[in-house]
Formats: structure tokens, sequence, C-alpha cells
């Protein structure tokens, strides 16, 4: 089973936004304030460009082993693959502990036991035990899912929204800066996107068509983040798991009830499926390195979401300090491996 | 393989020990010319009458020469075949055809005067229809397939007979429009029809455990039609058909999900109403797995989910009931699920009984006795209705709706978003036949969505369904 190149463009414009929909808002908020919007397009630009240039790499129809194969060898493709899996999987945690926190706060009136969130890790497990490709038919189940969740939501939000609190711009001085550098733990699609090459035929314009749907997809998350700090302004800060929240005004709540978490529920699913992609993608790197006997997938999946289970339960009450290790400490990770890597692989070499 | 001779005792002998049933019964006679015949039949599956009135009475008479080519041209009957092998005419016999033996000759003709019994071409009770044909498959295989070959008046309608069953040599037809159908499809059907090895095929759901790529999946992997209608439209779609002698219901592959959202009715009245007709399924039957699972949700772990006021009603309606709210909607279940089954199998002057009995004494006087309350009711029924809006995933979706309300009962809402998803991800995984079950959503073929939970206009359907990947694409011009 290939991806079609319209299941790579869902992705990009559907399933890789709603990963900045949920705490992203309220940590930009804490630095850049109403300049909330400049740091999230600084990184959806480049991450488009980043992109771009993986899907330029896709014109040598190889997967990421290949090529590096061809440039450096087997021993040091297969030590670049495990390290990108590496950290992918630290980079994976950042939904997961988001996913955890979310469901914990939007399911459920009072806390749960931390076993709630257990059938999670069995659904992962699952779904990441089973061929990568496979996920492109889900793209295209979970793009119109996207679509109408962000469009309900935004539509029973607009009329509480002031855009004009979003102005000045530049208000916040240096603090959209300090914003940029914390939100990219939030921003690693690239990454992501360079382990499906070879999974997807490429065509002429793939490159640039990509570019624009994930900037499709930034455009609407930048749309949504107006609308929130549009309605809570200075108290943005406190509304944690924002596209639950962002609705809440809506007048017909009190006659109709929580309708908008018809649409909630719709993006939370798009979320599970989005949360388990970056260790998906882990454990096709480590696959596509030593061969692909079908019990070496099975193991690395039950044992890499076992890890995350105990992390989750270590980690139970302590979520926010290990966001903000991630935020703090390891947050130059990521424009490392997210960015100037995947950027720097298109001038490899060609290889026959 | 042992051969007939021409000495008539020993062959007679030699089939009758193939036979020794008691109903296998023989029938010496001989002409005026003086040849000695024998016909070896199936009593309770030969026509007597027509024996008698098409072969015994002209051979009576007969006094030409004692072989089979000359015997032949006196019997009147269409249907006569010659056959030498013991086997093949043991076969014959108890397939209802009976087996003529004479004097002098090593070859046996074969007649086909086989008893048919029938029942009536009715309207299928499952698929009932205000507009279009009334017509439905009976359990007779040369029935149903007249009924085929009367839409299709050309000779690109492939009707292919074998048989299935080690014992019950059960005759299945595989019929398929020649040049339409994908030829890999009609190959690979024909490869697994070979495979089967069973001892028989009662009816035509046997053979969808052996048709399906995923045999224990719990997910329908082939169509199927009870409306000859309905099966020479998927024919002429590009589908292959399996017509089983003695089941009613035939089967269709390459199976698509939205298959059972349609209705032959929707083909016959306007689009905008098919449309809203096809969206209301899907709208019910969604509200049939979903509503059950989400008012036990909404109970235990979110009360936020109802609009104040009905949360109050609802807090006065269950405050009384000694159950949790799960184990309360499952009782409610269960019944329903008991009634249904009893009321299916029942005899139908006991079902006006049993609908008093479970509507009044289990419906009212459990709510008036606190044991359940009234909202779980409505909501049963109401999913109990919205599952039969689309009757032909009713198995399915009754499973499903009962894995629902156990999710939601032990993890709440977040379960049912994850079983949602585990679903989901199942679904589009699978295929059967290389053709994706959940076609044209997932992979998206922008071409069939015009027919499938939509219906456009039939002009607007100029060519087949792309995933069906028809060898001939356009139907109209």
């Amino acid at each position: 089973m290939k991806l079609s190149r319209r299941q790579i463009y869902l992705f990009l414009a559907c399933v890789a936004p709603i990963g900045k929909l949920v705490v992203l808002p309220t940590e930009l908020v804490r630095e850049a304030k109403n300049d909330l919007l400049l740091p999230v397009a600084i990184h959806f630009l480049v991450q488009a460009a980043v992109i771009f240039c993986v899907l330029l790499l896709g014109r040598r129809e190889r997967g990421l082993y290949e090529i590096l194969e061809g440039t450096f060898g087997r021993v040091f493709a297969k030590i670049c693959m495990v390290t990108l899996s590496l950290f992918l999987l630290l980079a994976g945690l950042v939904p997961l502990i988001e996913q955890q926190l979310f469901v914990q706060g939007v399911f459920y009136d009072t806390l749960p036991s931390v076993i709630a969130y257990a059938p999670f890790f069995v659904f992962a497990a699952y779904l990441a035990s089973k061929p990568l490709a496979h996920m492109g038919r889900v793209w295209d189940i979970l793009a119109p899912l996207f679509a109408v969740g962000l469009l309900g939501i935004l539509l029973l939000s607009v009329g509480s929204a002031d855009y004009a609190a979003l102005l000045p711009i530049g208000a916040s001085g240096t603090g959209f800066l300090k914003s940029t550098l914390s939100a990219s733990v939030w921003f690693f699609d690239a990454p992501l996107l360079l382990l499906l090459l070879g999974k997807f035929e490429y065509r002429e314009g793939m490159a640039w068509k990509g570019a624009l749907c994930y900037l499709g997809g930034g455009l609407a998350v930048l749309f949504f983040l107006a609308t929130f700090y549009g309605i809570f302004e200075e108290t943005a800060i406190n509304q944690i798991f924002a596209f639950s929240k962002t609705a809440k005004y809506f007048s017909g709540i009190t006659v109709l009830g929580r309708i908008d978490y018809i649409f909630v529920y719709a993006l939370a699913l798009v979320l599970a499926f989005y949360t388990v992609l970056p260790a998906q993608c882990a454990i096709d790197g480590v696959v596509q390195a030593f061969g692909s006997p079908r019990h070496l997938q099975t193991i690395l999946s039950a044992g890499i979401f076992l890890g995350y289970f105990v992390l989750s339960l270590v980690f139970d009450y302590s979520f926010f300090a290990l966001l903000k290790f991630m935020t703090k400490a390891l947050v130059y990770l990521f424009p490392v491996f997210a960015t100037l890597i995947p950027a720097l692989l298109l001038t490899l070499g060609r290889q026959p | 393989m042992k051969q007939i001779t021409g000495d008539l005792k020993k062959s007679v002998d030699a089939l009758k020990k193939l036979l020794p049933a008691e109903d296998i019964l023989t029938f010496p006679f001989s002409s005026e010319g003086g040849i000695a015949f024998t016909c070896v039949f199936a009593d309770p599956v030969t026509d007597k009458e027509l024996l008698g009135e098409q072969v015994v009475r002209p051979l009576s008479r007969y006094t030409g020469a004692a072989t089979s080519s000359e015997v032949k041209k006196h019997i009147v009957s269409p249907e006569v075949r010659t056959g030498t092998e013991l086997r093949t005419l043991a076969d014959e016999v108890l397939a209802g055809n009976p087996v003529l033996l004479f004097e002098g000759m090593d070859e046996a003709l074969i007649l086909g005067t086989k008893k048919v019994f029938v029942r009536a071409i009715a309207e299928p009770s499952t698929d009932v229809t205000v507009r279009g044909p009334r017509e439905g498959f009976i359990e007779d295989l040369k029935i149903n397939t007249s009924l085929i070959r009367r839409r299709f008046k050309t000779e690109e309608l492939m009707i292919e007979t074998s048989e299935v069953g080690r014992r019950s040599k059960t005759a299945v037809a595989l019929c398929y429009l020649e040049g339409t159908a994908k030829r890999d499809v009609i190959e690979e059907v024909k490869g697994r029809l070979e495979e089967i090895d069973v001892d028989i095929i009662p009816d035509s759901s046997y053979l969808t455990h052996f048709l399906s790529s995923r045999p224990f999946s719990l997910v329908k992997q082939v169509g199927t039609t009870e409306k000859p209608d309905i099966f020479c439209a998927k024919l002429a779609e590009g589908r292959v058909g399996l017509i089983v002698d003695g089941s009613p219901i035939a089967l269709t592959l390459p199976y698509l999900l939205t298959e059972d959202f349609q209705s032959s009715e929707d083909y016959f009245v306007s689009a905008y109403r098919a449309t809203f007709t096809r969206l209301l399924r899907l709208f019910a039957l969604l509200v049939a797995i979903y509503l059950p699972a989400f008012y036990v949700a909404a109970q235990l772990f979110r009360l936020q989910l109802f609009p104040i006021k009905l949360l109050l009603t609802i807090a006065g309606a269950i405050r009384d009931i000694p159950f949790s709210p799960s184990l309360e909607m499952l009782l409610v279940l269960l019944v329903l699920e008991v009634l249904n089954e009893a009321s299916i199998r029942m005899p139908k002057y006991v079902g006006m009984a049993l609908s008093v009995v479970g509507a009044l004494v289990l419906g009212e006087t459990a709510v008036s006795a606190g044991f359940v309350s009234t909202p779980a009711i409505i909501i049963i029924a109401f999913s109990g209705i919205g599952l039969y809006a689309v009757p032909n995933l009713i198995e399915q979706t009754g499973v499903l709706r009962l894995a629902m309300l156990l999710v939601a009962g032990s993890v709440g809402t977040y379960g049912i978003v994850l079983l949602t998803g585990f679903v989901l991800f199942y679904l589009v995984t699978c295929e059967n036949f290389g053709t994706p079950l959940v076609a044209p959503f997932s992979p998206i073929v922008g071409h069939d969505l015009k027919d499938s939970i939509l219906k456009y206009n039939y002009g607007s359907l100029k060519t087949r369904p792309k995933t069906l990947k028809s060898p001939n694409r356009r139907r109209q011009k």
C-alpha cells in the first residue's frame, strides 16, 4: 500500500495543525501576549520551507534510509536513523503529555484515575504495529473531520471574539522571540515527513503544493489563535486546551448543552491519531534501518508505548514540569532535528 | 474410474452398489422391439410423472435399434445427456436426474426430469420498496438465473455453474458481464470457490466466510441482496455475483460499505430525495450506535454534555433507580435484544402477545417499579429503531453499539473516541478482492462520491465506479 499525493497534502493541511491547538495557544500567550500569531507564523513559514525541501527529496523515489545509506554507508545510516527515531520519540512526548492533560481536563467532570487514559496506549500500540503507509487512508477520513471540527468551533466562537485585542502588533517587545523559541517543540512536521519518503510517488509540483497545503493549515491555526485571543485576551493564559474552551460562550449552549463538544470530539479523534504519529515514524525508522520482520515492529510498538505509559504514571502530577523541561532545556534540539537536518538532506549527493 | 458395460444387470448392480440408499429406485421396462431398459432414479427428487410422459411411454413403443443416438431421438425431453462413468451417473441420480441404462450399450442416458419444489416469487421482506420492482430471489437456482437473464438480453452475461460442498454438491452460479467485470476478480472468485472444502453449503452465507480476506472479522466483506434488480445493477457496475442453489440471498463482490446505505428505491426517486434518505440512514445508524453510549458516558463522567433543563429531567427520572447508568442501559438493551430475538423466532400468533408483554409489562411496569428510568427506555428504543434504518448491517452495528456502551461505562467519552478511532483504522485498512471497503471515502475517489452517501442525478453517472476498476468504464453517452 502506497501513500497518494493527496494523502500527503491532507496530512499537511489537516492533520499536522491539530497539535498546535491544544496547549500551544496558552503557552504562546505567556510570553508573546497579543503577538501570539507571530511565533506561529514564523514556525509555519520555516517548516513549510523545510517541507518543500523534504518533498523535493521525494523525487529520488527512495526511503530516507536508502538515501542515507547511499551517501554515508550502512553503519552511519543506521546511526542516523536510530538518532532520528530517538528524537521523534522525544518529540512525541509533547503531544502525548498534552493529550493526557486534555483528556483529563475535558472529558471528565472530576480528575479521573490515571488508568482512564490507559486505553490510549493500547490503541497507540496497535496503530504503531501496522505499516506507516496505512495512515494515508486514515488521513483521508481525518481531514474532513478536522475541517468540520475546526470550522464548527470557529463558527460558534467568532461572534464572541474581539480581534482588535491583537493590536498593537509588537506590544510584547521581545516576548514573541522567546515564544518563538519555546514553541519549537510543537513544530516537528518536516522530520515526520522524512520518514514518509519512499512511501509516495513524487510528481512535478508536489513540493510547492505540499508547502502550500501546510501553509493553508497554518492559516487556519492562525485564525483560530486570533479568535482564541480575541475572546479571552489577557485571561487566555488560563484557558488551557484552547480548542475546547473557545466556543464556550456561544449563546446556544444554555439551551442546547455543550454542542461545541461535538466538534471538540471530532478534533480529539484527529489528535489521537496525530499523537501516535511520531512514535509510528520512529518505529518505521528503526524498521527501515534494520529490516522489517513483522515481530520487530510489534515488539517495538508494544515496548515504546509501555514505556510511555510508565512515564505517564510517573509524571501524572508533574506534566507541566516535564513540559517546561522540554520547552526550556531540550528546546534547542528541535531547530536542529526539525529544521536544519531535514533541509540539509537535500544537499546530499545523488547516488546511482 | 469405473465405467458401465453393455451388460444391463451388471451395470444396474454396480450403480446400486454405489447408491445403496432405499430411496434410490430402479424401474425396469422393455420396448415393443424387445430392448430391456432400466431407469435408476432418486425417488424424492425425481419428477416421476415427467419421467413417465417423456421417457417411459415413448420408449415402451420403440421398435428401433438399441443405440443411444436412436433411443435419444424418441425421448420427448430437451435435456438428455450421455454418460459412461459410474461415479458421474451416481452423482446425476442424486441430483435428481434419472439415469437410463439399456441392454447392449456401454453408455447411459441422463434425463433432465428433476423435481423442482419452488415457492412463488415474492417481494423479500428484508428489502421492501414503495417504488420499483418487487421481485425477489427464491431458493431455486434456475429460476434465480432466469430472473437475471430476463434483465440482461446480452451475450455478455456469463453464468458459470460449479459445485461446492463435498456432500451437498451445491450448485453455485457465478454471474458477471464479460468485459465489464474485472478479470482478476472473476479469476480470484473462481479460485476461492475451488478451494472450498466443506461438507455442505446450506446457504450462501456459508460462502462469505471463504470469500472474505479477513474471514474472522466482524466486518462484512461480501455484498448481499435478495432482489434481482439490485443484483443486476451491481453486475452492470462491474461486480461479480454468486447465486447459490437453495438460498434466496445472492452475493456480490467486491463489496463497498456504502452499498448498504443505498436502496434500490434511491434510483427511482429524485436525486435530492435519495441523498436526503441516504444521509438520514447514516444519521440513524450513528445515533443507534452512539446515543446509548454517550448517554451513559455523560451521566457518569461529563454531565455538562446535557443542557441544564434536560439534566434536571434526567436527574429526576434516575433518582430512585438502583442500578448504575451503564448497568441500567445494558439491562434495557438486553431486554430489547431478547424481545427482538423472540419476536423473530416465535410463531406469528404469539407475536401480538409478546408485543403486549414487551411494551406494557416489561416497559411500563419496570419504569413504575423503579427498575429502569424512562430516558433509558426512550434512548434504547430510538437506538433500536435507528439500527433498522440500515438492515444489512444489523449484525455489525449491534455488536458495535454494545462495545461502545461497555467502553462508555468504563472509560467515558474518551473511550468512545478511541474505539471510534480503532474501528476507523480497521475499516480503512480492510480490503477484499483488491477493493478498499470504505472507498470512495478512504481512499477518496472523487468520481465515486457521486453515488455513495450522496446521490447525483443519473445523467451525471456516465461512467462506472472507478473503485471497481472495470475494463469498460463508460455506461452511458
